[in-house]
């Protein structure tokens, strides 16, 4: 957002409750994530439906985003990094609403895996989890702070976490082979290490929202780095 | 007052003067010239080709004393809109006025520096009389300003001024210029009525069928729009993008939606200066200068 107020009092207000609630948003689909894989790790039900049952505010918090920014671009028709903070907001709601999604897939498999004995290996996907959801609190530090530098760094571990899924799943993809008692176990920590990495690409998703929101440049499917963030990554 | 450059903008005409200067033979002066045309303020503009150059120009009202616009150099491209935009009293208004020497109204107005070109010819320089340079850009008010007088007279005025007399061809250049003007249709059962019973929206594009009815090569607006209401304004605008393929349209808007939506370039002036010049959509996506960004934005005004 540019510095200094806006000269109607109103559009200020209209801007503050439409970060605010993007960022109640993301402490949501955090909170939601964290339960859901603590309901795998610690074989907790609560976690698991409390996880599922939160995504529902979620889902009216993303809708209520939007017509914030709809309302927002109607009334004050919002250019230059005002729109793109409109735009942005309303993306990263979007992107929050499916991290939150993946929360809930997750808990569904790990309120299933609670009927069969524990599995030792489940504790292997914590390093994922840890990767995935330092991912998303610094996109949503950089939402937050309007930081383009954090947002770029995110964006940068990509490969790392592709390399941590592939390497968890390869795991259990293995412990596959020859099982006959517990494969479905070990089938859902596969699909589980997926939507972690999936959560984790929706964390790129919002950090590259910043980098549009603060430079104006798109840097989406390839795009170029503006030049500034070119200078810091040197 | 600091003197600032505006992004994208060298302002040339003293460099011109110094190049001048130093290059005895004209040769080497046309020389100059091309090099200095290089670092223009057009590198936006993808070689489109120019219609008005605006060089180092400042200009005051109360003979010199006091500058209200200050060493403002900008490039208007050919059959282009180019929006003027800026708080109340920052000389967009002047400047536009200064196109077509309508200034030279006010006793003690003078322009102290800079000159202004449209097709290569300064339009101050003694061979240029006013009243020519007027036909060649013509100009359209805030307030819609037809004559007393029928439809068909308001637009057949500036024609029979050049001469014509004959009435078919009066009348065919009426029907070419309300139709140009979107108006045709909705006046052409009433041609002898008075311009006066005409909606202001009808009346303000019966202004611009007056003005393109002597063929113009550029159009002046000084907020054309703001005494319309919202249906009339539109049709104007229309109306204006459709005139851009035969005519060069310089606008001056307080309307900040307006110059996005109708304009290919848009410069911001503030405080007499030219401040950012650059395509709509860079002026209105990513401003270069922090207080063109404040201004389009409501931060200051």
């Amino acid at each position: 957002m540019p510095n200094g107020d806006h000269i109607l009092s109103t559009f200020n207000d209209a801007q503050r409750a439409l970060k605010e609630a993007t960022l109640t948003m993301g402490a949501g689909a955090q909170r939601n994530l964290e339960h859901a894989v603590r309901g795998l790790f610690q074989r907790n039900k609560e976690f698991c439906n409390q996880a599922i049952a939160d995504d529902e505010d979620e889902d009216k918090l993303e809708i209520e985003i939007d017509r914030m920014g709809m309302n927002l671009i109607i009334k004050f028709r919002p250019v230059a990094s005002d729109l793109r903070m409109v735009i942005a907001s309303m993306k990263t709601a979007s992107n929050l609403e499916r991290i939150s999604d993946q929360a809930v897939s997750i808990a569904k498999r790990a309120r299933k895996m609670l009927k069969n004995p524990e599995l030792a290996e489940v504790s292997r996907v914590e390093g994922l989890y840890q990767v995935t959801a330092t991912m998303l609190a610094d996109a949503m530090t950089a939402y937050s702070d309007s930081n383009a530098e954090l947002a770029l760094d995110i964006v940068e571990r990509e490969k790392m976490l592709k390399k941590t899924q592939k390497t968890i799943s390869r795991f259990f993809a293995k412990k596959l082979e020859g099982e006959t008692e517990q494969y479905r176990d070990y089938l859902d920590l596969v699909f589980i290490c997926r939507w972690l990495e999936r959560a984790g690409n929706l964390s790129i998703n919002i950090a590259e929202d910043v980098i549009f929101e603060e430079t104006s440049t798109d840097i989406r499917h390839g795009g170029d780095l503006p030049q500034a963030l070119q200078d810091f990554i040197g | 007052m600091t003197q600032k450059k505006p992004q994208n903008i060298e302002p040339t005409a003293s460099a011109i003067d110094q190049a001048v200067s130093q290059s005895p033979s004209s040769e080497h002066t046309e020389q100059a010239k091309a090099q200095l045309a290089q670092t223009r303020p057009t590198n936006h503009l993808n070689g489109l080709k120019t219609m008005v150059e605006i060089d180092d120009l400042s200009f005051s009202y109360d003979m010199g004393k006091t500058n209200t616009l200050q060493n403002i150099t900008l490039d208007i491209p050919e059959k282009q809109v180019t929006a003027f935009i800026g708080p109340s009293g920052c000389g967009k208004s002047t400047l536009i006025r200064c196109l077509n020497r309508m200034n030279d109204l006010v006793e003690t107005s003078r322009i102290t520096s800079g000159q202004i070109r449209i097709m290569d010819q300064n339009i101050h320089s003694k061979s240029v009389s006013p009243i020519e340079l007027r036909k060649q850009v013509g100009m359209v008010f805030q307030k819609y300003n037809p004559f007393p007088k029928s439809i068909y007279d308001n637009v057949a005025y500036g024609p029979r001024i050049q001469g014509i007399k004959k009435k078919s061809l009066l009348d065919a250049a009426v029907e070419k210029s309300l139709r140009g003007a979107a108006l045709w249709d909705e006046v052409k059962d009433r041609l002898k009525d008075s311009a006066l019973g005409l909606s202001g929206g009808q009346q303000q594009r019966l202004c611009i069928a007056r003005t393109i009815a002597v063929r113009p090569k550029v159009i002046l607006m000084d907020e054309p729009c703001s005494a319309l209401d919202p249906i009339a304004t539109a049709k104007v605008e229309e109306l204006i993008l459709e005139l851009r393929q035969d005519f060069t349209i310089v606008i001056v808007t307080h309307s900040m939606q307006q110059a996005s939506r109708i304009s290919d370039q848009t410069a911001f002036f503030y405080l007499g200066e030219l401040i950012e010049y650059n395509t709509t959509e860079h002026i209105f996506t990513n401003p270069s200068i922090k207080q063109t960004e404040d201004y389009i934005s409501g931060r200051f005004g």
